[in-house]
């Protein structure tokens, strides 16, 4: 399987975010919570609306939440 | 399970039960000798049919059976979430490309039965039989990109 190079803080960012919960944030950016469970788990990229969206909800910005890495970049 | 799975799994278990009822129709057909354009035809509508009903009433049933299951779980007013989001929308498509894949190999094959001289009683017997087959693989695919992710 291929490694998906969009990666992100949801997880981190809910906690500080006064531990909201997965519900929590899917009901604010309008997704079902096993779409919210699937980008945690970096199963799932969302679209770049949905990736808006998330940031809006943690008021930071996009690429606070959201990272890409090339394939081949050495960490 | 979301909402969205326990409906493709109902429509799964829909379709399959269609499909085991379709194959033995055909082999009793066939054994009675009875195998002829009446019969056949007219199992084709009881399909459609089927299929139509089975599935209205089943995803009914679906939204019925969560809620009671969630209310007397949560103790609270059941919420049903059956919003479809960009997750679900690609997941479905992706399952339609593969329903239409297996339909469209399978109308092949059945023309193709033809062309080598089967009578077409046998082409649109394969044509029914590989409607119901692409809507189940087609299911059995979202599953899986479900439980993948995507």
């Amino acid at each position: 399987m291929s490694k998906r190079r969009i990666n992100n803080n949801i997880r981190t960012l809910r906690f500080f975010n006064s531990e909201m919960t997965q519900q929590q944030l899917a009901e604010k950016v309008g997704v079902t919570r096993q779409t919210i469970i699937a980008m945690e788990q970096d199963k799932y990229s969302p679209s770049l609306e949905l990736a808006f969206r998330i940031a809006l909800a943690f008021n930071v910005p996009l690429d606070e939440v959201f990272s890409y890495k090339l394939e081949d970049e050495t960490p | 399970m979301s909402f969205q799975e326990k409906n493709i799994t109902v429509s799964l278990v829909n379709f399959s039960l269609i499909l085991v009822f379709y194959l033995i129709r055909l082999l009793q057909m066939i054994q009675n000798g009875s195998f002829n354009s009446t019969n056949v035809f007219r199992l084709w509508a009881i399909i459609i049919v089927a299929a139509i009903v089975v599935t209205i009433a089943a995803t009914i049933l679906t939204h019925l059976v969560s809620a009671i299951i969630q209310a007397i779980q949560t103790q609270a007013e059941p919420v049903i979430e059956d919003i479809a989001d960009e997750r679900d929308k690609f997941i479905d498509l992706k399952g339609t490309k593969v329903t239409y894949l297996v339909s469209s190999l399978g109308s092949f094959l059945a023309m193709l039965t033809f062309a080598f001289g089967q009578p077409p009683l046998v082409m649109f017997t394969l044509l029914i039989l590989f409607g119901v087959v692409a809507q189940i693989v087609g299911d059995i695919a979202r599953l899986y990109f479900y439980r993948r992710g995507f």
